[in-house]
Order: C-alpha cells, then sequence, then structure tokens
C-alpha cells in the first residue's frame, strides 16, 4: 500500500512537472545595434506557447532605453513595405511558437534614450492576456 | 487534354526560367532590358560637402544603391547588415571595388549628418549618403530604377512610411545588373558580387 502511494505519488509529481512545461516563454530574445543616431530600433525573440490561447497585449521598456515600444508587423502592399502596430495584440496559440524575426512581427522601440550598442543587455516587459507580464533580457547584437 | 498541355507549358517555362537562371548563376532579380541610369544623379551628402552624385559606380566596381530611411527599424538596417555580412566576406581586392549608398526617402528627418552616420554605422568612412531636398528629383531617381516610396504624417501627426525594400547593383555604366529583395541571405549576396566582379574585370 506504502508503495502504491509512492507510485501514485511520483506519478502526481510528473503530471505537475509537464503542467510547468505548459508555461508560456520567452526565449534568445535579441535587438539589433542601432545605426548612427537612428531614433528607432527593433528587438526580436521567440515565444513558445503555453496550453492555453494567449496574447502579446503590449511591450515596454525602461525609459533610460527608449520612450515607446511597441510590438509591429510588416505589411506588404504592391511591392512596397510598411509598418504597422498589431492590432489588439499579436495571438500566442496554444502549442505554438511565434517567432519576431527580422522582416516579420518584431519590436519597435521609438526615440531611443541613447543609441543601442552591441554587448548592451536592458529588461522588456511583456504583459500577455493569459500569462501576465513576463520580463526578458534582451541583448544588443550586430547581426 | 487542352488543360494538361497550357500545365505542361507552364511547367516548361518554370523549368527554363530556372536553366536560365542557373546558367548566369546569379540569386537576385535580372531586368531585361536592363535599366540604364548613367544619366540620373543626385547629391551624395556624406561627410557634409554636397557634390553630384552619378547613379553609377567607380570605374571597374559596383555600385550597391539602397533607398530607405533612419526611422526604418527593421527592413532598413536588416538589409544593410546583410549586405555588411557579405562585403566582409569578400576578399580585401574585392571590397575595394564595392561601393554602398543610402538614399534617404525621408530627407525631412534625416539631415544630411543623420543619414551619413547611419551608412557609416554599416560601412565607416566608405559608406555613401545620397540627400535630396528636391522630391521631383528624388522621384526622378526612384522612377529610373523602379524604387517605389512614400512618406506621409498622419492625423495623429505619426509620420507613416511606405517603400520598396530592393538593393541596386549598378556597374561603371550605369546599367542595372540585378537587384536583391528583401530577405535574400548574404551568402547569395556575396556570390553575387563575385560573379559580377569576375564579369567587369579589374
Amino acid at each position: 500500500m506504502r508503495r502504491i502511494l509512492g507510485i501514485v505519488l511520483a506519478l502526481g509529481l510528473i503530471v505537475a512537472a509537464c503542467g510547468g512545461d505548459d508555461d508560456l516563454s520567452v526565449r534568445d530574445a535579441w535587438a539589433r545595434d542601432s545605426p548612427g543616431t537612428a531614433e528607432a530600433g527593433a528587438a526580436y525573440m521567440v515565444i513558445e506557447a503555453g496550453g492555453e490561447d494567449d496574447r502579446l497585449l503590449s511591450v515596454s521598456v525602461p525609459a533610460d532605453v527608449a520612450a515607446m515600444a511597441q510590438v509591429h508587423e510588416v505589411v506588404m502592399n504592391e511591392g512596397a513595405m510598411s509598418m504597422q502596430a498589431v492590432e489588439n495584440g499579436l495571438a500566442i496559440p496554444s502549442g505554438e511558437t511565434v517567432t519576431l524575426e527580422p522582416g516579420s512581427y518584431h519590436v519597435m522601440m521609438m526615440n531611443l534614450a541613447q543609441p543601442l550598442e552591441v554587448g548592451d543587455e536592458f529588461t522588456m516587459t511583456l504583459t500577455f492576456e493569459q500569462a501576465g507580464t513576463v520580463d526578458v533580457d534582451v541583448e544588443v547584437r550586430e547581426e | 487534354m487542352r488543360a494538361l498541355g497550357i500545365l505542361l507549358v507552364a511547367v516548361t517555362l518554370v523549368v527554363s526560367a530556372c536553366g536560365s537562371d542557373e546558367d548566369v548563376g546569379l540569386a537576385g532579380q535580372i531586368r531585361t532590358p536592363a535599366p540604364n541610369v548613367s544619366d540620373v544623379s543626385l547629391p551624395e551628402v556624406t561627410g557634409g560637402d554636397i557634390r553630384d552624385f552619378a547613379l553609377t559606380a567607380r570605374e571597374d566596381s559596383l555600385l550597391l544603391l539602397y533607398f530607405g530611411y533612419t526611422g526604418c527599424p527593421d527592413i532598413c538596417p536588416t538589409t544593410l547588415a546583410d549586405l555588411r555580412s557579405a562585403v566582409r566576406t569578400l576578399d580585401g581586392e574585392q571590397a575595394d571595388r564595392v561601393d554602398v549608398a543610402f538614399a534617404t526617402i525621408d530627407p525631412n528627418r534625416d539631415t544630411n549628418e543623420v543619414a551619413t552616420a547611419y551608412i557609416h554605422a554599416f560601412f565607416p568612412e566608405k559608406g555613401i549618403a545620397i540627400r535630396t531636398d528636391d522630391p521631383d528629383e528624388l522621384q526622378t531617381a526612384a522612377d529610373a530604377l523602379g524604387v517605389i516610396y512614400s512618406v506621409e504624417e498622419q492625423e495623429d501627426g505619426t509620420i507613416f512610411v511606405e517603400h520598396s525594400a530592393w538593393v541596386y547593383v549598378i556597374d561603371d555604366t550605369g546599367t542595372l545588373l540585378v537587384s536583391w529583395p528583401f530577405g535574400i541571405e548574404p551568402d547569395a549576396i556575396a556570390s553575387d558580387i563575385r560573379l559580377l566582379l569576375k564579369e567587369t574585370p579589374a
């Protein structure tokens, strides 16, 4: 009986561990170094969805990085590209990986407080509908 | 049967298109006939002095020309960083024969200094900044290459910019040899540059 209880307990722990894997996570966050005196910058990352549908509602960076940050998408219109803010948040469907990358979704940072230089690091706060706020460390790279 | 015939013709066309690409070996897009822009010029503002810059490469060289704006956080720096990655893989002699020019489509915000600092962030000293206050002059140059752009202030005061994002490769006669779309790999860019430099012997 005691042994069975042990097994049940172990199974319970495994199930709980699986539950932990079902949390939304963010990895590989980076920002390109900003060229010259450019006032805008972009950051990219990989968002692994959790077990439920979620939305990235907003992003923010410290004031000593940039005055404002928004999730943007690149839109192609008759051969011309433009950017626009993602309306109503970026969908992060359950079980999927959403990649923010050059030429696609990205976090646009406006009115940079100072140039982003290779090796700099800063914290970006992501606010999700379900997962709440998630802080990610963003590394500035050349790429 | 007729549909099958059309399909076969279509497949043949696709295959032959691929075949011809392979013969040339270039990854970028080739236009036929190739436009010549040797009679088009814009002001070069690099370093403060303003001088007339014909959209033509130096002798035995290639000019890589891009139209963008410095407030562009994603497409423009990605493109210029890809060019930088490609040029870094060239040997010194090859790299010396490649110039990169950035023409701003947003001269109201991109001053001469801002445009220069921008291209020099990617190509120190060597990068060429091009800027004109004359909208007609910019439009004429853009039309010659097929560049599409618009910069419009919105009701909320923000500025909405739309632009095509090709890199134009021009030789020393002002002929457009090839155009690279956004997202082309740096390896493909470098390979095209090597091939084109071979065809333009120093």
